[in-house]
């Protein structure tokens, strides 16, 4: 066999160096990972599939396309402060770290619209989850797999470009001052991004739960997404409904709770702050009148809905007869 | 290096070391009563068996419960009542253990296509409880093994029926279980390739102690390759056991008589003088199945009916009992 290795006139005086290259099919009596390593193999696994890392390269396209809509921004930002020698702050060229979401809420919404119902639906459909069901996985260890590895797919989209501003802004010297304040920026980046990426996670997984089609999870995401802002906004706005049906606005609700993380100026943590000072139209707006409190329980509501209704559907899910 | 589950240690008489809870000596399922009921139907009804080590013939029409057997084994489904033992493991209870000792091949012929088989073999190792390092070596090694180390890096989807068969097998074994469940493991194959996956199925169990429950409804395949039988019947068992006890030769004769003789009639006559002599007569054409005497006594009371009718005789040989006369004996 080509593998075999060639004798040389080293060998005999290295005899530690020797190895067998072709070892055939054998009984392993070595260590078992178990449980932990199932799961993180299938974290691996998943969030590799999800951004298309080992796969053809059409699937490669959409995901990085959110991976840039999301970067790209703070990339050409941070470019041109650099090549126009721009104080970064004094000319406002960079935004401020919970201004730059409105660039990642668009890639966000389609990376959760189109990349993520493919990680459970795929599994259904080409056999892998009875496989899956069949090792040490369980039911509950597995979409737990799943979700971690969702939710670390979309960690990358919320929590990579800010902290790409954070540095860059720091080498660039117009950072945050001192150790202390650059590490309140990047526990907030961290939590923000953590915060987002469990709501999203969560709803979309659980519209890709309900069915077996792509397309109809997609389409359940978007009206997830979408559809939900686009109502309490009409509820509140036009029938004059409380504030408090923002809670069911599952992108407006989580983009809330991350300026409560930001603490952005006017915003009372533990009360309601005043109203807006002017009278212009601003989508959302009212959400500022939520207490923090209500702000956080409505974002837990969201994860805790979405797990319950994907617990629900894979726990009646039958693999075969 | 995580290190969270020791593998089960081998003994010198066996495999029953410490933490591992079955003798592979007395048997590596057991069930008690078990029943599985979907609404009104009755998938699996009251079974007790006992599988030995080795390989062993799950054999039934569609239908007759076999996958829900498997499913029950591997703890994906809840017995209605009963109860089920897999390698000393309770599947609702301990399902994880059990399973990280048991490989598992589905009937459904559905992979992911895009995936590489190495890939697809590695990742299930690891699943299944492999170090990433072992598993990647595992994964090679598996695939030389099942014939298609030449075609490793091939993605599933532009493989043959065949191959994803052997894929499928890889994958149940690439982690070196104690047990390894196949389902339809040769649905879809030519003769040839059934021929070939039997093979590497004894092969398995033979050189490398791996006890394998394969599922079928081909009962001349499972004569073939297995060691021990558990045949059912719309849920119920039919027989279960060595298979060198079930089937075999010495089972009566065949009697093939002349179909277009003189006089017209004389298979019939034939038959009704056996039967009214009180043996057990099986009738196909001009074909008879005779049972239920000794061999000699067998053979002159034909040669009696045969002449006193007129008859002439084609064949007469030693019957062998086949899986099928099992099931006619449960359907009678």
């Amino acid at each position: 066999m080509s593998d075999t290795p060639v004798p040389d006139s080293n060998a005999a005086a290295a005899p530690e160096a020797a190895q067998i290259i072709d070892r055939g099919y054998r009984s392993y009596e070595g260590p078992r990972t178990g449980l932990p390593g199932s799961i993180r193999s299938v974290v691996r696994y998943s969030v590799r599939h999800t951004l298309g890392l080992g796969r053809a390269a059409r699937h490669k396209i959409l995901p990085w396309l959110a991976v840039v809509i999301a970067l790209v921004p703070a990339v050409v930002f941070v470019g041109l402060a650099v090549v126009l020698d721009i104080d970064m702050i004094e000319d406002e060229i960079l935004p401020d770290y919970h201004e730059y979401y409105g660039f990642i809420t668009t890639a966000l919404f389609f990376y959760c619209a189109i990349i993520v119902p493919d990680i459970l639906v795929a599994d259904r459909r080409n056999g892998m989850l009875q496989l899956y069901l069949s090792t040490p996985l369980q039911r509950w260890s597995y979409l737990a797999s799943k979700a971690a590895a969702v939710a670390a797919a979309l960690a990358v989209l919320t929590m990579g470009p800010v902290l790409f501003l954070l540095v860059a802004r720091t080498l660039e010297g117009s950072g945050p001052d001192g150790l202390v304040e650059w590490i309140k920026i990047f526990v907030r980046i961290i939590a923000a991004g953590a915060a987002i990426s469990a709501a999203f996670t969560m709803a979309s997984l659980a519209a890709a739960s309900l069915t077996d089609r792509r397309l109809f999870a997609t389409i359940g995401v978007v009206v997830l997404l979408w559809g939900s802002g686009f109502t309490t906004l009409a509820l509140v706005e036009a029938a004059d409904m409380s504030a408090q049906v923002y809670a069911f606005d599952l992108g407006g609700i989580a983009d809330e709770l991350k300026n409560r993380i930001y603490g952005v100026e006017g915003l009372d943590p533990f009360g309601a702050p005043e109203s807006p000072e002017d009278d212009v139209f601003q989508p959302g707006a009212g959400r500022e009148q939520l207490s923090t409190l209500f702000v956080v329980a409505a974002n837990f509501a969201w994860v805790a809905l979405g797990s319950a209704v994907v617990w629900w559907r894979y726990r009646r899910l039958a693999l075969s007869r | 290096m995580p290190v969270n589950e020791p593998a089960p240690q081998p003994q010198a008489a066996g495999i029953n070391g410490a933490g591992w809870p079955y003798d592979p000596r007395v048997s590596i399922v057991e069930t008690q009563a078990l029943t599985q009921r979907f609404g009104s139907t009755v998938a699996l009804d009251a079974l007790d068996l006992r599988m030995q080590p080795g390989v062993t013939g799950l054999v039934g029409a569609n239908g007759a419960g076999k996958t829900t057997l498997l499913n029950a084994m591997l703890g994906l489904r809840i017995p209605t009542s009963g109860s089920l033992t897999v390698l000393g493991y309770d599947p609702q209870r301990a399902g994880h253990r059990l399973r990280a000792n048991v490989g598992f091949a589905p009937e459904r012929n559905v992979l992911p296509d895009e995936m590489r088989a190495v890939d697809f073999v590695r990742h299930l190792a690891e699943v299944q409880g492999l170090p990433r390092g072992e598993a990647r070596n595992r994964a090679s090694d598996t695939l030389w093994l099942v014939g298609l180390g030449e075609e490793r890096l091939r993605t599933l989807g532009t493989m043959s029926t065949g191959q994803r068969q052997r894929v499928k097998l890889a994958q149940a074994i690439a982690s070196d279980p104690k047990l390894v469940l196949l389902d339809e493991p040769t649905d879809g194959l030519d003769p040839v390739q059934r021929s070939e996956m039997l093979a590497l199925i004894g092969q398995i169990s033979r050189d490398f102690s791996i006890s394998v429950v394969l599922s079928s409804h081909q009962l001349e395949e499972v004569e073939r390759v297995c060691d021990n039988i558990v045949a059912l019947d719309a849920g119920r068992l039919v027989a279960c056991g060595p298979i060198s006890d079930l089937v075999g030769a010495g089972d009566g004769i065949t009697l093939e008589l002349v179909d277009v003789a003189e006089p017209a009639g004389s298979v019939d006559a034939v038959e009704a003088a056996l039967r009214a002599g009180g043996l057990d007569v099986r009738r196909h054409e001009a074909t008879l199945a005779l049972r239920g005497a000794a061999f000699e006594d067998l053979c002159d009371r034909s040669r009696d009916a045969v002449a006193a009718a007129g008859a002439r005789i084609r064949r007469l040989e030693t019957r062998r009992r086949t899986l099928e006369d099992l099931f006619e004996d449960a359907a009678r």
